[in-house]
């Protein structure tokens, strides 16, 4: 008999936590006029009924509460449900609103970072603007910039989260936990978790000069202690996705 | 300006009262002027380790109540006119204990004392937190043990993170390591961890490495800090470690087994 | 056990010293752990009504309490300052 061999019994399991990304159209709120709000909306779904049927529906407050502009939350929900829209989340809120927005069953998240290059001049004339994500392109995700360098060790119970690749001069012990959206370099051991490619960046990898993780994780796909070669520890590392399989190699 | 010192390690039992008591001893011992205050409220041991148990009248919490004045309180060490105890309540928990009331305590004293040392309590509660929250510094205190270690590489993380500095975004808190309880000779037939595995792990500055010995307990049991006991290996190495702490140039002794004389193998050692 | 404790068996052994300062330690908590929480409050207070009328120390109060098993004992005694320091 031999066990050694056997998959562990976790891929038996009903179901599996994953991270992706798919297109979903923002709505940017430029002014807290709701019934200016209301009739650009109408305007908009005129031009294309058929996009906007039931679809989610993401609202940016960022741009509105910079300029100090109080909008009605819960009545711009309203309307936009009324519209057969689903918002399914906010983001830029002030904590009323995240708060408002948690007791209508809607998440809200930490401001958006590319939502800066959409606001240009000219569209604050416009004081609506609805970006319209075409659903087949992929490039859509796209790729931020905010790389992070830390040059301290990652101590046991620390989470480190960069918009971009996280490069870590130190170790990141066991029991830490490092993202990031691109790859991860760590130029001393990695003995805690580390999980690249956490928005569905299948491109990214990860670096380090010695590998003891407890987890290795690209856009979702991971392998755990065990599972990571034991010859390959004490040697400089890489990982990647290849064919949707995780490849841990020697570098 | 007054230091203020946190010896801190997550896990108990590892020497951070030992460690505090000696350190400030030996501080008060080079001539400055040092206050020990035990942070473990609801079980305290300083007062005992520093033989004043019975001297002790007010407690920190009655002054944070305003029960007592901070001189009432501050109990005056019968071998060292420069060091002072402020031992922890006994009777009352933990949550006596504020951050403002801590705050003003530590700056009133820091108008007359050179360094402050907060003993803190183990865990990762109230009293751990506010110990380590005003610190200018941190002796991290391990045993060369998987827990130990571990629960040190957490407190670090807190360290970073939850302090006055931090959160003023001033100059992070000084980390140092004590290595605390080694045994050469353990690590030497491999069942304990070396200096450079827990220097791997942490990599964190060594202050010292304290051998494990019985004049450890000894000094406990007569209520006198080990630093005094000038004969031992461990309060020659707390001596080490307060000069190093103080810029001084120390190599470090205790991490390799000592050779033995015929003499004293015959007699034994202290 | 090294040779030379032979001779020195005289001596305490620390582990002694430790035994007796806590058995001194214990039994002082015990009888302050089964106090009324009041009590230093109480001293707190009635020094402050003593210190309207009569010039005296912090330390000039102390209170005892006493339990025995059908009576509890509260024995306040106050230090009062020589006639001529007062005066001074």
């Amino acid at each position: 008999m031999s066990t050694d061999t056997e998959t562990p019994t976790y891929t038996k399991s009903a179901l599996e936590f994953k991270s992706t990304s798919f297109s979903v159209p923002i709505l940017i709120i430029f002014n807290a006029e709701l019934v200016q709000l209301e009739h650009q909306i109408e305007q908009k779904i005129a031009q294309a009924p058929e996009f906007f049927k039931n679809s989610p529906i993401f609202i940016d407050l960022q741009t509105c509460n910079h300029q100090q502009q109080k909008v009605d939350l819960s009545a711009l929900i309203k309307c936009l449900q009324n519209k057969k829209l689903f918002p399914i989340g906010i983001c830029g809120g002030n904590k009323q609103q995240n708060k408002l927005a948690l007791k209508l069953n809607i998440p809200s998240h930490t401001i958006r970072e590319n939502s800066a290059t959409t606001i240009d001049a000219s569209l604050k004339l416009n004081t609506i603007d609805i970006e319209k994500s075409d659903k087949n392109s992929s490039s859509e995700i796209t790729p931020s910039v905010e790389n992070m360098l830390i040059t301290q060790p990652i101590r046991s119970g620390q989470r480190v989260y960069a918009k971009g690749d996280l490069t870590i001069l130190s170790h990141v012990s066991a029991g830490a936990e490092v993202m990031a959206e691109g790859n991860i370099h760590v130029y001393g051991t990695l003995r805690g978790r580390a999980l690249a490619g956490v928005q569905g960046n299948i491109d990214s990898r990860i670096f380090c000069s010695k590998l003891h993780a407890e987890l290795v994780s690209i856009d979702g796909h991971y392998k755990i202690n065990g599972e990571i070669d034991k010859e390959i520890s004490s040697n400089p590392a890489q990982i990647y996705l290849q064919d949707q399989k995780l490849i841990i190699k020697n570098l | 300006m007054a230091r203020i010192i946190v010896v801190t390690s997550g896990k108990g039992g590892v020497g951070k009262t030992t460690t505090s008591a000696a350190i400030a001893m030996g501080l008060a011992k080079k001539g400055h002027k040092t206050a020990v205050i035990d942070f473990d409220v609801g079980l305290r041991n300083l007062d005992l380790i520093m033989g004043c148990e019975r001297r002790v009248i007010y407690d920190l919490i009655n002054v944070i109540n305003g029960e007592a004045s901070l001189r009432q309180a501050l109990i005056k060490d019968k071998r060292c006119n420069q060091l002072f105890i402020l031992p922890a309540s006994q009777t009352r928990d933990k949550d006596a204990l504020t951050k403002e009331g801590i705050g003003k305590i530590l700056e009133e004293l820091a108008k007359d004392f050179k360094y402050i040392v907060c003993d803190s309590p183990a865990g990762i509660e109230r009293g751990a937190n506010l110990a380590m929250y005003f610190a200018d510094d941190a002796f991290v205190v391990t045993n060369p043990e998987i827990a130990s270690v571990r629960d040190s590489d957490r407190m670090l993380g807190i360290l970073a993170s939850k302090s006055r500095r931090s959160e003023n975004d001033e100059e992070a808190i000084k980390e140092y390591l004590l290595l605390t309880r080694y045994s050469p000779k353990r690590v030497k037939i491999g069942e304990m961890l070396s200096v450079e595995d827990v220097q791997d792990i942490l990599s964190l500055h060594l202050l010292g490495v304290i051998p494990e010995s019985k004049s450890v307990l000894n000094a406990s049991n007569s209520g006198t800090p080990v630093i005094l006991n000038e004969e031992s290996n461990a309060g020659q190495a707390y001596a080490d470690v307060v000069a190093r702490y103080l810029g001084e140039d120390k190599p470090h002794r205790f991490i390799d087994e000592e050779k033995k004389g015929l003499f004293r193998k015959i007699f034994g050692s202290k | 056990m090294s040779l030379l404790d032979y001779f020195r068996s005289s001596k305490p052994s620390s582990a002694s010293l430790a035994k007796e300062r806590l058995q001194i330690l214990v039994a002082h908590e015990r009888v302050s752990r089964n106090q009324p929480s009041y009590i230093p409050k109480l001293q707190q207070e009635l020094l402050t009504v003593i210190q309207k009328y009569v010039n005296v120390g912090q330390d000039a109060i102390s209170i005892n309490y006493e339990q025995d098993d059908n009576q509890e004992m509260l024995e306040l005694n106050i230090t009062l300052p020589d006639e001529s320091e007062q005066n001074n």
